[in-house]
């Protein structure tokens, strides 16, 4: 998602230039306030001095004032100075000019000030002398008439001193003449003179010194160094202002044109976002549908199945579709189920509550919820007849189908309908069958599933194991062979009998393992007992199963002393397919010296031309007919039968299945050669050593 | 319209009068001043416990000392006269030679002079953060329960900005309040027309300039006295003191920096020879006295209460 980086990327530009943009304002904003506030400090300052200079002129003009004034604004001349000086803006190297004119014009205030102060002492004095000077011509005006002269001079001296200072001229007063000379006798005329001469020296040593320190305060470069300050602060001002333009244009330059973008790269987001939308929609509809038919697949059925309140499943299975593919080849094949898939859509598109479903190769489903079963029956056998009257045209040909309809509203939904379907299969009878409990198919699976898992077991466990079961030989007396009986052994020590476990086994791989085991097993025993026979079952699965066969002759070719005394059985229940490589597997058996023997005949398959066609040595009588012989006179007449043919045919006998002393002495009375029963033994772990039996 | 114009007029006359009265309504943070007035009588600000700020500003003799010089840390001689600590707000600097700028760089002087408290601030926040009582009165004033040194001047300074003497005689007289006799009133024209009102003028009558002892005469003058030249590097200014306030004048004898004048006639001879070069007649000097006298004010309130 290249783009959507690309955008991410233009999105945080934008923001952070437009959080530039705030941060500048607030820059913007705090310079300008303090800009503003350090101006408005320097005309504080400005308007300070004035105020000062204000005071000091009036004090010059007044005789006396009230001097707490000039106090209070030298105080404030400072403060603002010093408030001045504090600005934080004066440490920006941009203004340096501005703080030296700040530190220039620090030193002529503080020269200003000391200047106040010393003009202040001095105006005391010149003020009071020349007060007392125009008090003392006041009190002196009996000289009018007794010193003229004198009064006139000391009137004219004062009127000097009055006009210079009016003017603040100095030439006003005469240096020459100021002092009174004359003495005179008169104490009190004396003391007038005295008086007189000390101010008036007072003020003509003074004046000129206070005179200049008034010019001073007056004319002083304050006023200049303050609107200088001002001039340069504002200059300096204006290119911090340029450059803060600049920068906010810069800011918002790359604010508009990262909107710009972005507007641009989502529109091109959009388009994208709308082929991958596209894109989801179709992969999302192939993950849900059958490319095929366009009915809904397994996936979609397993996920609907669960937002179903009470479903009700009808599959439809095709029978012989294999064939179909076969003979017309696949086209006409998918072509058929297409048009299945189309008869399906046509009957069921109305309904509200069903829904179609592919569930594989020619499996198709209808999904119901909601319906009763009797319902469901019936559309079942409507749709049946409808696809059997179908005629399916494909290219030239014209085809009808039949189908199978498995009905069924009992969890687990799918897999009792598979079931039911399998029922239905091998019943050509009906085309629809519901699935109810009474089937019992499913116990059926769990309990083959079980004994597969039990067998498995006893394979890895190495459980597998032969019992052995006497034969005896009625006429001597004696055990003269050991049938091997397959068994397993459970983990709890019981045994697990081969009616169980046997059957099941034939469709697995390990029935292939249980035979190898025995004959292993039992070669192992018959080394361990010279003395006695022994015989193994072998189906027909067993002949057929090369491997097996090979083992089987391989072992014997190299125990030849004991192959001689291993019999083979059998099994007479199940029907002989392969009459040849049974007749060559007895051949090859024969030259080792074992001997055939045929098992549980009289029931199942029973077949008189096996004998013509195969070399049989013996024939084991099945339990069934030897164990009701002594009640049961029509078994009694077809064991004698059996046991006639036999000998007619060279062949000698084994009953089995004798339970009683009883059937023991009327199998011997009727010459039957061989008997095992539990009369006389059950299976056995191990064959006993001794071989003699009573009967 | 007549009305304001008529007040507008007076306002101006009255302003245009050298001396201001003392404003009756100043605004203090009393419960500090009080703190500040129990700093300001205890001696634990001295190393020795022996001196508090009252030893030498005596609150029942006009916030002054009636010794020439006053005694400090161990008995140690000061080198000057103690000034009136009553309207010492309303001096533009502090210290006879203005060396404070205002009364809590004056405070700090004393505290931490060796002659005086011979203290430092570590050892104040020291003794009073160890006092129960004082870390109970800061913390209602200040609500911390540290005490700093600051906080101290700062208790100290509120009482002394607390210590005013408003309604004078010669306050009422200004505000029109009263009448002064007619010896009070010639004494004050005197006041003005022998000058003395060029320097003593303003809300203190006085405390707002400096002026050399012995304008016109020179006036005895010893080097190490602390005078402004010890500021300013100035020769000129040798013998050169802030103008004292001759507020409640009359209690606070003797006079002058080095304490040379006993009473008020000695006081203005001596101004009258050095500063005015004339001399009073004996009816002047007695006129000028009665109208010293209108500028006793009343005691401090904050002195009322105990």
């Amino acid at each position: 998602m290249k783009l959507k980086q690309l955008m991410y990327l233009v999105l945080a530009i934008g923001i952070i230039s437009s959080i530039a943009i705030v941060y500048f304002y607030l820059i913007q904003k705090d310079f300008t306030k303090q800009h503003r506030e350090f101006l408005l400090s320097v005309n504080a300052l400005e308007n300070a001095h004035l105020d000062l200079e204000h005071q000091i002129l009036q004090n010059s003009i007044y005789s006396y004032t009230n001097q707490d004034k000039i106090a209070s604004a030298m105080i404030k001349t400072e403060e603002r100075y010093n408030s001045l000086t504090k600005f934080e803006i004066l440490n920006n190297p941009t203004y340096k000019d501005t703080k030296k004119n700040i530190h220039s014009l620090q030193k002529n205030l503080n020269q200003n000030l000391k200047n106040i102060e010393d003009y202040i002492m001095l105006n005391a004095g010149i003020k009071n002398s020349l007060v007392f000077l125009n008090r003392h011509i006041e009190k002196a005006s009996y000289l009018i008439e007794k010193d003229r002269e004198l009064f006139i001079q000391a009137s004219k001296i004062i009127k000097h001193f009055n006009d210079a200072r009016r003017v603040q001229d100095l030439d006003y007063i005469n240096r020459d003449n100021f002092l009174l000379n004359s003495k005179s006798n008169n104490a009190k005329t004396q003391s007038f003179i005295d008086g007189f001469n000390l101010h008036s020296k007072y003020l003509v040593k003074r004046y000129p010194i206070f005179l200049k320190t008034t010019k001073t305060i007056l004319n002083n470069d304050i006023h200049i160094l303050i609107e200088r300050l001002k001039q340069k602060f504002s200059s300096s001002a204006m290119s911090d202002f340029k450059a803060l333009d600049i920068f906010a244009f810069t800011l918002f330059s790359v604010f508009i044109s990262s909107l710009f973008l972005i507007v641009i790269l989502f529109l091109n987001y959009l388009k994208e976002n709308k082929k991958l939308k596209e894109t989801t929609a179709s992969l999302k509809h192939s993950l849900s549908y059958d490319h095929l038919t366009d009915l809904h697949n397994r996936r979609a059925f397993e996920s609907n199945l669960l937002k179903i309140s009470k479903p009700h499943l009808l599959i439809l299975n095709i029978d012989g579709f294999k064939y179909i593919n076969d003979i017309y080849g696949n086209d006409v094949g998918n072509i058929i189920l297409q048009e299945l898939a189309q008869i399906l859509k046509d009957k069921f598109s109305s309904r509200e509550n069903a829904c179609l479903y592919r569930l594989g190769g020619d499996e198709f489903g209808v999904l119901f919820n909601n319906i009763s079963d009797e319902n469901a029956y019936e559309i079942a056998k409507e749709l049946v007849n409808k696809i059997i009257n179908h005629n399916f045209i494909v290219y030239d040909l014209t085809l009808h189908l039949m189908v199978s309809v498995a009905s069924n509203s009992i969890v687990p939904i799918l897999e009792n309908a598979d079931l039911t379907l399998k029922v239905l299969k091998k019943d050509y009878t009906q085309r629809v069958l519901q699935y109810h409990n009474n089937l019992n198919l499913q116990t059926d699976v769990k309990e083959n599933m079980n004994t597969i898992e039990l067998i498995k077991a006893a394979v890895d466990d190495d459980k597998i194991i032969p019992y052995f079961q006497p034969i005896i030989n009625l006429k001597t007396s004696k055990i003269e062979k050991y049938e091997a009986l397959v068994r397993i052994k459970l983990k709890d020590g019981t045994l697990l009998s081969p009616y169980k476990f046997l059957d099941i086994s034939k469709k697995t791989s390990y029935y292939h393992f249980i035979t190898k085991t025995m004959i292993e097993k039992t070669l192992k025993m018959a080394k361990e007992f010279p003395q006695y026979r022994f015989s193994i079952n072998i189906s027909m699965i067993d002949i057929l199963d090369t491997k097996l066969t090979h083992i089987l002759f391989t072992s014997l070719d190299a125990n030849q002393d004991i192959a001689k005394r291993l019999d083979i059985e059998l099994l007479e229940s199940e029907d002989i397919h392969n009459l040849a490589a049974v007749k060559d597997f007895i051949t090859k058996l024969h030259a080792f010296g074992s001997k055939i023997l045929i098992d549980d005949f009289g029931t199942g398959y029973s077949n008189f031309s096996y004998f013509s066609d195969l070399d049989i040595d013996l024939v084991k009588i099945d339990g069934s007919i030897v164990s009701e012989i002594e009640t049961d006179n029509r078994k009694l007449h077809m064991l004698t039968s059996i046991h006639k043919f036999s000998n007619g045919m060279n062949m000698k006998n084994v009953a089995e299945f004798v339970e009683t002393r009883e059937v023991a002495l009327l199998l011997k009375e009727i010459g039957v050669e061989y008997a095992q029963g539990y009369y006389f033994s059950q299976p056995l772990e191990r064959p006993l050593e001794n071989d003699e039996v009573t009967i | 319209m007549i009305k304001t114009l008529i007040l507008l007029i007076s306002l101006t006359l009255f302003a245009s009068e050298p001396i201001s009265p003392i404003p009756t309504n100043i605004k203090v943070n009393l419960a500090k001043a009080k703190l500040g007035k129990k700093l300001f009588c205890d001696t634990i600000l001295s190393k020795d416990n022996s001196t508090a700020c009252v030893s030498c500003h005596n609150l029942s003799k006009g916030g002054a000392d009636s010794n020439v010089v006053s005694s400090g840390y161990a008995h140690n001689k000061g080198n000057i006269q103690s000034p009136t600590v009553f309207n010492s707000r309303y001096n533009f600097k502090q210290f006879w030679n203005g060396r404070a700028g205002n009364l809590t760089e004056q405070a700090d002087g004393p505290i931490n002079n060796p002659d005086e408290h011979n203290m430092d601030p570590q050892t104040i926040e020291e003794r009073v953060n160890n006092s129960q009582e004082y870390k109970k009165l800061f913390k209602e004033v200040y609500s911390t329960s540290y005490i700093t040194y600051k906080q101290v001047l700062e208790s100290i300074v509120e009482f002394e900005n607390a210590l005013t003497t408003p309604n004078s005689r010669f306050d009422k007289f200004l505000r029109d309040e009263i009448q002064l006799t007619k010896d009070e009133k010639d004494g004050y024209i005197i006041f003005k027309q022998y000058g003395c009102i060029t320097c003593h003028n303003g809300i203190n009558i006085g405390g707002n300039s400096f002026q050399k002892m012995g304008t016109f005469l020179d006036y005895e003058m010893q080097d190490d006295y602390p005078d402004r030249s010890k500021i300013t590097k100035n020769p000129n200014h040798k013998n050169v003191f802030k103008v004292p306030t001759l507020r409640n004048i009359s209690k606070t004898a003797p006079y002058f920096h080095d304490g040379s004048a006993k009473n008020l006639k000695e006081a203005l001879t001596i101004m009258a020879k050095h500063n005015l070069g004339i001399k009073f007649e004996t009816e002047e000097v007695e006129k000028i006295i009665s109208f010293l006298k209108t500028l006793d004010g009343e005691q401090p309130k904050i002195l009322e209460e105990i």
